[in-house]
């Protein structure tokens, strides 16, 4: 009989990653993992912090104020003290992460490590090609110590290829895979994105890639490298501009492309963002079909709009795009944005509020109900809304806080457990390692 | 060589939103097909076509997420794939489980993985429902993805790309920034080609994966309820513990970017926060092309003056931008260990020597059309288990048969 939801059964259950992943494009990878119920171990450097960690903004003490991103700047950062306030962090380690601080450089440190290779399924790092491997870690020492380890790699252009030097952050590879391109006005230079959504993609195909090498070790035995880069997961992501381009010679790069919030495919109109009352406030509208159509103009009272030559299908209003948007801003701009989302939506009309952070913390029952946040912290941070997986599972339901239900780590709180557990070293072994300096 | 899920049968019925994610565990090995009905699955319908020239078989949005799968039309009237994202609330909807659903329920009997875009209602009505299928197929994994979830306040509601970006907050965090007098004379924007679904697709393969995984052989499956809303709400990197540290709003403006001499872009990020090494090895590179200007003073090298004197950091890298086109500029920042990249056109990725080398890009011949069509390829680079990328997308129907008789046989599960 195999375990139920009740059971707290969780997919991954038992599957032990060794996780040398900073930043965020690979933690992505892990806390996703971690959620599903795999064991995750932060291998972290008390010397060397993980910059997430010691970045701002800074999560304050209760009650009080804190800086915000603006004030970014080194000076800020050098002004935290803790290892453990930075805000971003949270985002990214979820998932019942634990952490462990081992000095990697120090002979003994790096037998340690090598000894929770041993006792470990996979082994994950986003170091820049040749760190881990100059560490004395690379794959063909891991495949030593354990042959069907799992080696995930993630580095913004992999491990191989002439630009293997090259760094990135999750803006680089948005400019160079055309993403930062695909946002903008025609006729304007690109806006692009405000935030490394392809630290996100990339790290949702690092579990992938974590995945690919559990099922082939599943098959055959055997373990991998697995080389995650940041630019091959968003190739898929421009859909058919590839194709257009070299079949229909049809280059985005062109005077009337990116197309703002229009779609060419399939397109609507009206479809686009549409200013409501109050300041900078904006409603999402999208009419494909007839019948959203005369959902909308019935939902807002402009029945005759339907008689009008201009509007009488779909084609016809996407040639009068631009007036029928005008005549629709009208209507929406004196009216709260979830008023006009809920009129529609009730009159069978795809709508929707533009949502920033705090409205989809404060305003967004579906989030809530979904139970989207869960309040986890730490012994120095208090709870926090974080976020997981956003899917269910019925039978191996995830967990934000990981297998352990707990908050992200602080640095390196569980190096006496982990070190206990894993390897069987006592507490004073643990205390006469860390005064040799093996364990910063 | 056969993949991680060789073996694995895979069975989409979509509403076109959510293809990608057929396409991932295809290039995984999984045997993937997607039913259609007789006038194709709604993505087929779907521009652009190839020669501009429309037909179910010359969609290329169709082409890009479908790489990979066998395609067999089932049923008779009813046997639409459903009203997911934006078609509209059961208004297309049969009365009932009739027999247009008979072959489909064959193929779900046959699979490993269902993978849908029904609302609950429509799913229960054509006997689709997880409560009805794993009565009989206990071992059978069932994966939703819907724009909301299963349940919730807004469970019914529509949705399609640019509601799901703007809900998620992506969109409220992109734009241009605003006029002088403060005011936004242009609306939040949100990326082209559907970047909320692709994560909803890619989270709904993370998660068959890991079911996969977790039944191992002669185990039982379970329901995947995968929110679009909720993947696009996650998305937004520091958005939220900005607000949360903070109690600041992000309010979209520009990036920091340089305009190279051929008027063309780079994405130009200077993170101090990576420690001292980056302005170090950025002066040198300023000091090189003789632009360096007020920075040579030792001053700048403390980071709080550099803070301070921002604007002198800027106009010596506008200096620099001058004098470079944006490919060699790009080329130049990342020599000196910055993390810059030229703004491309998606197209232009076709051309980077580096995606080629690591052998990204795959060719696959069309027969019917006498061509060959590159296609971008593996995800990443698996050197145990290599991406699975040999066949075409399927034409409408093309496997009817073959997959009828072959999926007559019961499943056979991977060792666990």
């Amino acid at each position: 009989m195999l375990p139920t939801a009740a059971d707290g059964a969780m997919a991954l259950e038992g599957l032990r990653i060794l996780d040398f992943t900073r930043l965020g494009f690979g933690a992505q990878a892990t806390l996703i993992c971690g959620c599903l119920g795999a064991e995750v171990i932060r291998v972290e450097s008390t010397r060397h912090p993980d910059a997430i960690r010691v970045m701002p903004p800074f999560v304050p003490d209760p009650g009080a104020k804190g800086e915000g991103f603006g004030a970014a700047t080194l000076a800020n950062a050098a002004g935290a003290a803790s290892a453990n306030r930075g805000g971003i962090f949270y985002k990214y380690n979820t998932g019942g992460k634990r952490s462990i601080t081992v000095d990697a450089r120090h002979p003994k440190g790096l037998a340690l490590l090598k000894d929770l290779v041993a006792v470990s399924d996979v082994v994950t790092e986003s170091f820049a090609a040749g760190t881990f491997a100059r560490w004395g870690l690379g794959y063909d020492v891991l495949q030593q110590i354990k042959p069907e380890i799992i080696y995930v790699s993630m580095c913004g252009f992999g491990h191989s290829g002439p630009d293997v030097s090259h760094v990135t952050m999750g803006p680089t590879a948005q400019a160079l895979t055309g993403l930062t391109f695909m946002v903008g006005l025609p006729g304007r230079p690109p806006a692009g994105w405000s935030f490394s959504y392809l630290d996100h993609v990339g790290g949702y195909l690092g579990a992938v890639a974590i995945l690919t090498g559990l099922l082939h070790r599943r098959r055959t035995g055997e373990g991998q490298h697995l080389d995650v880069s940041q630019l091959e997961p968003a190739t898929a992501l421009s859909g058919a501009l590839l194709l257009d381009a070299m079949l229909n010679k049809r280059p985005s790069r062109r005077a009337d492309y990116p197309t703002g919030n229009r779609r060419l495919h399939p397109p609507a109109a009206p479809g686009g963002a549409y200013r409501a009352a109050g300041e900078d406030r904006w409603v999402v509208i999208s009419c494909r079909t007839d019948d959203q159509w005369h959902g909308l103009v019935a939902a807002i009272g402009r029945p005759d709009w339907t008689t009008d030559p201009r509007f009488s299908s779909l084609e016809a209003r996407l040639a009068h795009a631009d007036a029928l948007d005008e005549l629709l801003e009208t209507w929406t701009s004196s009216r709260d944005r979830y008023e006009v989302m809920h009129a529609l939506q009730a009159a069978g009309v795809p709508a929707g509020a533009v949502q920033d952070a705090a409205d989809r913390l404060e305003r967004d029952p579906q989030l809530a109900a979904r139970g989207h946040y869960t309040a986890l912290g730490n012994a120095e941070v208090g709870p926090l809304p974080l976020e997981g997986v956003p899917f269910r599972m019925s039978a191996t339901a995830p967990h934000t806080g990981g297998i352990l239900h707990r908050g992200p780590p602080l640095l390196g709180e569980d190096t006496t457990a982990v070190l206990g557990e894993l390897l069987g070293i006592t507490a004073d072994e643990v205390e006469a390692l860390a005064t040799e300096g093996v364990l910063s | 060589m056969s993949g991680p899920l060789d073996g694995i049968r895979v069975l989409e019925l979509t509403d076109g939103t959510v293809d990608y994610c057929g396409r991932l565990l295809a290039g995984l090995g999984a045997d993937v097909v997607l039913a259609e009905p007789a006038e194709g699955s709604p993505s087929r319908a779907v521009g652009p076509f190839l020669d501009d020239i429309p037909g179910v078989d010359r969609s290329l949005a169709f082409w890009a997420d479908n790489v990979g799968k066998r395609s067999v039309v089932v049923g008779g009237d009813d046997a639409d794939s459903g009203d997911g994202a934006d078609s509209g609330d059961g208004a297309d909807s049969g009365d009932g489980a009739d027999s247009g659903d008979a072959g489909l329920l064959a193929l779900v009997a046959g699979s490993d993985v269902f993978i849908h875009t029904l609302r609950p209602a429509d799913a229960a009505r054509r006997g689709l429902s997880f409560e009805a299928l794993s009565a009989r197929l206990p071992h059978l994994i069932v994966c939703a993805v819907t724009p909301f979830g299963q349940d919730g306040p807004w469970a019914d509601y529509l949705a399609d790309d640019l509601v799901l970006m703007a809900l998620g907050g992506s969109m409220a965090g992109c734009g241009y920034g605003p006029g002088p007098d403060g005011r936004y004379d242009t609306p939040p924007l949100a990326c082209q080609e559907d970047q909320a679904l692709r994560t909803a697709a890619t989270y709904a393969a993370i998660a068959v994966l890991a079911a996969v995984a977790w039944r191992g052989e002669g185990g039982t499956g379970q329901l995947i309820d995968v929110s679009a809303h909720e993947c696009s709400a996650s998305m937004t990197e520091w958005h939220l513990m900005t607000y949360l540290c903070s109690g600041e709003i992000y309010r979209r403006g520009p990036h920091p970017t340089l305009t190279g001499a051929d008027g063309r872009q780079i994405a130009a990020l200077t993170p101090d926060f990576l420690g001292p090494h980056v302005f170090t090895r950025m002066l040198e590179m300023l000091e090189a092309d003789d632009v360096a200007g007020p920075l040579s003073d030792p001053a700048f090298a403390d980071p709080g003056h550099r803070a301070r004197n921002y604007g002198d950091v800027w106009r010596a890298l506008k200096r620099l931008a001058e004098k470079h086109p944006a490919e060699e500029l790009y080329r130049l920042g990342q020599k000196a260990g910055l993390p810059w990249g030229v703004i491309r056109a998606p197209e232009e990725v076709l051309d980077d020597h580096h995606l080629a080398a690591r052998g990204h890009f795959v060719a696959l011949p069309h027969p019917e059309l006498d061509r060959t069509v590159t296609y971008p390829g593996a995800p990443f680079v698996a050197h145990g288990s290599p991406w699975v990328m040999q066949r075409r997308p399927p034409l409408l129907g093309e496997h009817t048969a073959e997959v009828a008789s072959e999926w007559a046989r019961p499943t056979t599960q991977p060792p666990r």
